[in-house]
């Protein structure tokens, strides 16, 4: 698993441009899936089974990045963020094009001795050649770092939501047989306003909808505003900034994790929202529901998971999957 | 070969404020009435003009949408015959005392928007006064201005069309319809080009108050693709971020609500015309109606073409005609350019596909 978890999210995916993501996943649930498409924005439909309850689930392939908006002669480029970009997080960066282009994030003047607005911002591109570096305006650019391992950590950029696609695909390999029609869908645009989801919930139209996301945590330096720990298993979600979990689903996913003995925890997110919010909206209703996999240091380029957490968030998506599914 | 002026003049001319869209609407149907095969109204009051192609049926469907609203101010109440307001879409408050204004209450009354003198402001002059402190004088008796307004009507600006120049105009309500007027080229091209898809020519509704017309519109007529047209900045002193030369073309959005391959297929088309486009990014979505026309049912591809406008949200925007007939003649050439194949030759791939094989080409080695 850890393996997959390096190679997704390693993979250069910003909002729109989840093309290479896309192609990774598509090779690795070849074999897993009764049927693999794409649809007309970009999402990756895994369909396995067929008649019973129709369940979507969805785990986005984007991640936040930017994009050109002006080049200078010298090579400085001004940059729109795609997603929600922390500035606080940006100087010193580097991000990377598709071209393999490196870029090196600093401010105006002396920028580093606060946090400036982020148009004070600027990527380096300088090569100290004649020929420009490639990249121009509406190019984007992803943060580049490796992943690493801590002990029982994962420290990597794009845990959100590659780690929500790996736990999809680990929970594919693991669902040998199903009474029910699973659609996993690798969506498209979370970032940008959960753009993806809603449009495919639409061509799937499932019975109910699950979405595997990252959530934030209150467990570091006087950081109180949840409750969810890394470490402490699933985060089954109650609630967030842009969804309510019908109880139903919530309860279910709290009576499978009990009787398979999964770590869980309740996750109420006071701000933020999965694409279990776009599912919920599209048709003419979808109730949908939440697994999370607790996150440190979302949006940056050290986001931090617990493998724990995330084999817990697998299997209690199997348990789920393999048993009757009735609200 | 239709007067670009002429029309725009016409379109400029109408009123449409959100949400009240009839007499402009009126303008469009009268216009397109020639050109196409059918007129229809959406839900939401959009004009909707089907153009069909010549393939077989069924037949795919291709929507280009402009809007035809405006920006607009609304009436928070009547206090003492002077006529109180409420922004709703975007007004830009530095440039309203001074203009003048029709206010559709039971009938149409002129009027203006009224300016303390600098004398009379007790030293806080060099301000500008927010909507709500700004009142609109239509010269009536107190009484009567009650009779005829009321809470929640509309107000747009009431300015003349000015000629500068060869080939500038300037007006109110360029945004958008500088793009209808594009559509209108678009659709007498096609009056001697054979094209296979039919043509949803769309004046939408709403869209300054988050697009509720195109929304309602793609959802009923299901298009396969969708093109919308909408203004873009022009350079002009004091701007800074992206903007684009008035004359030096139209731009087509770059960014997740566009789809990679159909924006390749319209720079192709540009490049068949010989014509400069500019890639105008736009990382996030929404402010124009592709980001419903997208997300519509199961999803639909779609591209953004804008035309430069200076000044954009106030009476005297700016346009470039050469820049609104570009983009009318471009969307010709790739609807002319639509097959049967089309959706197929854009369909997103399992493979992991680099972005495009083509587009970098030379300056690959760089890297």
């Amino acid at each position: 698993m850890k393996e997959l978890i390096k190679k997704l999210t390693e993979a250069w995916g910003p909002s729109g441009c989840e093309h290479k993501v896309r192609g990774l996943i598509a090779e690795e649930v070849r074999g897993l899936a009764d049927e693999v498409r794409t649809d007309p924005l970009g999402n990756l439909i895994c369909r396995k089974g067929s008649g019973g309850a129709k369940v979507m689930i969805a785990a986005h392939m984007d991640e936040i990045g930017l994009m050109v908006s002006h080049v200078d002669e010298k090579g400085f480029m001004r940059f729109v963020p795609i997603g929600g970009l922390r500035s606080v997080a940006l100087y010193g960066n580097r991000v990377y094009f598709e071209n393999g282009v490196v870029g090196t994030i600093s401010a105006e003047g002396e920028g580093w001795r606060t946090t400036p607005d982020r148009e004070k911002f600027y990527i380096d591109v300088s090569t100290g050649a004649e020929a420009g570096p490639g990249v121009g305006v509406g190019d984007a650019a992803a943060f580049w770092r490796e992943m690493v391992e801590r002990g029982n950590r994962i420290v990597a950029k794009a845990l959100d939501d590659r780690i929500g696609c790996v736990v999809g695909i680990e929970a594919m390999r693991k669902l040998a047989k199903t009474d029910h029609e699973i659609y996993f869908v690798f969506t498209v645009q979370e970032e940008v306003g959960l753009r993806g989801a809603r449009p495919a919930a639409f061509g799937v139209e499932p019975d109910i909808g699950i979405s595997l996301d990252v959530t934030s945590t209150g467990d570091t330096p006087k950081d109180d505003k949840m409750t969810v720990e890394l470490g402490k298993g699933a985060a089954i979600k109650v609630r967030d900034g842009g969804h309510i979990v019908p109880p139903a689903i919530k309860n279910l996913m709290v009576k499978r994790a009990e009787e398979a003995g999964i770590p869980y925890q309740l996750e109420v997110l006071p701000g933020g929202t999965t694409d279990a919010a776009g599912i919920q909206l599209s048709r003419a209703g979808i109730p949908s529901g939440c697994i999370s996999i607790p996150t440190r240091y979302l949006h940056t380029v050290s986001e931090t998971v617990d493998i724990g957490d995330v084999q817990a968030c697998v299997d209690l998506l199997v348990e789920i999957l393999s048993k009757p599914i009735e609200l | 070969m239709i007067d670009i002026k002429e029309i725009i003049k016409k379109l400029c001319s109408a009123k449409g404020p959100p949400g009240c869209e009839d007499p402009v609407a009126g303008v469009v149907r009268e216009i397109w009435e020639p050109l196409v095969d059918a007129l229809e109204r959406g839900h939401m009051g959009d004009v909707v003009g089907v153009k069909r192609g010549a393939g077989a049926e069924p037949r795919r469907k291709i929507m280009l949408a402009g809007h035809m609203d405006e920006i607009s101010l609304t009436v928070r109440k009547v206090e003492d015959g002077f006529i109180r307001l409420e922004s709703l879409d975007g007004m830009d408050q530095r440039i309203l005392p001074g203009q003048f204004v029709t206010v559709f209450g039971k009938r149409p009354l002129s009027g203006y928007i009224g300016s303390v003198p600098p004398h009379l402001l007790g030293g806080k002059d060099g301000q500008y006064p927010a909507i709500k402190d700004l009142v609109v004088d239509v010269g009536l008796p107190a009484e009567e201005v009650a009779e005829w307004v009321g809470p929640g009507d509309v107000v747009t600006f009431d300015a003349p069309l000015l000629e500068l120049g060869e080939n500038r105009l300037a007006a109110k309500a360029l945004d958008d319809r500088a793009s209808i007027a594009a559509i209108t080229i678009c659709l007498d091209l096609l009056k001697t080009r054979s094209h296979k898809w039919d043509v949803l020519a769309v004046a939408t509704t709403r869209e300054e108050v988050g697009s509720d017309g195109a929304r309602a519109t793609a959802f009923q007529y299901r298009p396969d693709l969708g093109i919308a047209l909408d203004v873009t900045f022009a350079s002009q002193p004091g701007t800074s971020g992206v903007t684009f030369d008035l004359g030096e073309g139209p731009t087509l959005g770059v960014g997740p609500s566009f789809h990679p391959k159909l924006y390749k297929k319209i720079m192709d088309a540009a490049g068949r015309l010989e014509m400069t486009i500019h890639a105008d990014p736009a990382p996030y979505p929404g402010g124009t109606d592709t980001a419903e026309i997208q997300i519509s049912r199961a999803g639909v591809p779609t591209a953004l073409i804008s035309i430069p406008v200076r000044n954009m949200h106030t009476p005297i925007e700016v346009v470039d005609t050469k820049d609104i007939e570009r983009a009318g003649r471009l969307l010709a050439e790739f609807i002319a350019g639509l097959d049967d194949d089309f959706l197929d030759s854009i369909a997103y791939s399992l493979e992991p596909e680099c972005k495009e094989e083509e587009d970098k080409g030379g300056e690959e080695g760089e890297a």
